[in-house]
């Protein structure tokens, strides 16, 4: 079936003056015709809900940092397939069939960004912090990146070049930070602990050891 | 299109709200669970119909409702075009009290993890010719866009990048939203900040870009 625009858009602009505009009025609709359409279960949104906060989230994405670290060979395997690495988990699924995972250096800032829409590796890091979706950030970040980096309390050293990562395709994108010093020996739940969101996005670059004043 | 989602280099939005959550509102989170099992049948279609739908909002509202609100509309217009849903009852929908518990099987949470391990999804496709790039190669992207579904951003047109990947045949996203499954040729493509942005930019810094063939022409 071709995709008919103009009958789309017209169907935004009746739904749009005729629904009530609180947006949870809105949702309350959908909800109340995908349930009665047989779509879904009320008890199922809230497992979905539930799902999502409590076992899908940036605690898998740092797992998978820290051991990057400690590990060689599972580094190795990260950088030529992420998809498939994560699957040495069971971190896979929705978003990461085709991950790639790009490493911060001395000389690199990786930084993550969906100006399309608001693509994002949901089954490694879950839903995305509000920021990353929003029109601020997808618009500035190609742009000027130091300038929304400087927003996020970063400051690049001078030899360092930011690679803004705009995914346009379905490729999904895990920044690996650099390991901070001071953590030589440290088993990897220990070191995951410090990998944050933001991060694997690339808007944080030094993570911070506990304890201590770092930036982030 | 040149619509409104497509937001990259666009000026005048202001400081990054840096310390925002995933979710605000419960409206937000039951949103966000509604789009992860009602991505199908009459509400769904392929992940480029999908953003193509709301890709039509009309830019005003585009710009002025919450995100997860676009996620609501982008359904309920989809129920609508092509669901049998009709208008006056999505509105009685939004007003009435809803009845009865519906027929669809109950997920526990651990349902709901699986599914999301299970829904690893690839998009490489055959595209049935030898790609007509190869790393290291200077290109140029189209100058126009495409009316309808596109992925190539307005900001990264006309300009002169390197390929520094070559990603085999993935399933073409103008062609998707259109129903129609091909592979062509993807590619990334690196753009400095000053090919983009002009010479005040950043001579350290570059822009990639996941690419199609059919965007590139050779440099």
């Amino acid at each position: 079936m071709a995709f008919d625009r103009d009958k789309t858009a017209h169907i935004h602009r009746e739904l749009h003056s005729h629904l009530p505009p609180d947006p949870a009025l809105r949702v309350k609709a959908l909800e109340s015709l995908a349930v009665e359409r047989g779509y879904v279960a009320r008890e199922t949104l809230d497992a979905w809900i539930e799902a999502y906060s409590e076992r899908i989230g940036p605690k898998r994405g740092a797992e998978v940092v820290a051991r990057s670290w400690v590990a060689p060979d599972f580094r190795q395997r990260l950088l030529d397939n992420a998809g498939m690495a994560v699957r040495e988990f069971g971190y896979e699924g929705h978003a990461t069939g085709h991950l790639k995972a790009v490493e911060n250096s001395d000389s690199v800032q990786n930084l993550v960004v969906c100006t399309l829409c608001s693509c994002y590796p949901f089954a490694l890091l879950g839903m995305s912090p509000i920021w990353y979706r929003s029109a601020a950030y997808r618009a500035r970040a190609v742009r000027e990146p130091r300038k929304v980096l400087a927003e996020f309390g970063v400051t690049l050293p001078e030899a360092v070049g930011v690679r803004v990562w705009d995914s346009t395709a379905e490729l999904r994108y895990l920044v690996v930070p650099q390991r901070p010093a001071g953590t030589e020996g440290w088993p990897e739940d220990r070191l995951a602990a410090l990998v944050t969101r933001n991060a694997m996005i690339g808007t944080q670059r030094d993570l911070a050891l506990p304890d201590t004043d770092g930036p982030g | 299109m040149d619509g409104p989602h497509d937001l990259g280099g666009k000026e005048g939005f202001g400081p990054i709200d840096v310390t925002s959550p995933p979710f605000r509102h419960e409206w937000e989170r039951r949103q966000w669970a509604l789009s992860k099992t009602s991505d199908k049948g009459a509400m769904g279609g392929s992940i480029d119909a999908w953003r193509h739908t709301l890709e039509l909002l009309p830019p005003a509202v585009y710009h002025a409702v919450p995100y997860f609100e676009k996620w609501c509309i982008q359904s309920l217009c989809v129920l609508v075009r092509d669901g049998g849903v009709s208008l006056d009852e999505v509105v009685r929908a939004a007003d009435a009290t809803p009845e009865g518990p519906g027929t669809a099987r109950i997920w526990s949470v651990e349902d709901a993890v699986e599914a999301v391990r299970a829904n690893e999804a690839f998009f490489d496709a055959d595209p049935g010719e030898p790609p007509a790039f190869e790393v290291g190669e200077r290109v140029r992207t189209l100058r126009h866009g495409s009316p309808g579904h596109t992925r190539l951003p307005a900001y990264a047109r006309g300009a002169v990048g390197t390929v520094t990947a070559h990603h085999g045949g993935h399933i073409y996203a103008d062609l998707s939203a259109e129903g129609l499954e091909e592979g062509r040729h993807l590619y990334t493509v690196a753009f400095t900040a000053p090919e983009l942005w002009g010479g005040t930019a950043d001579p350290r810094d570059t822009v990639l870009l996941d690419l199609w063939e059919p965007y590139l022409v050779p440099a």
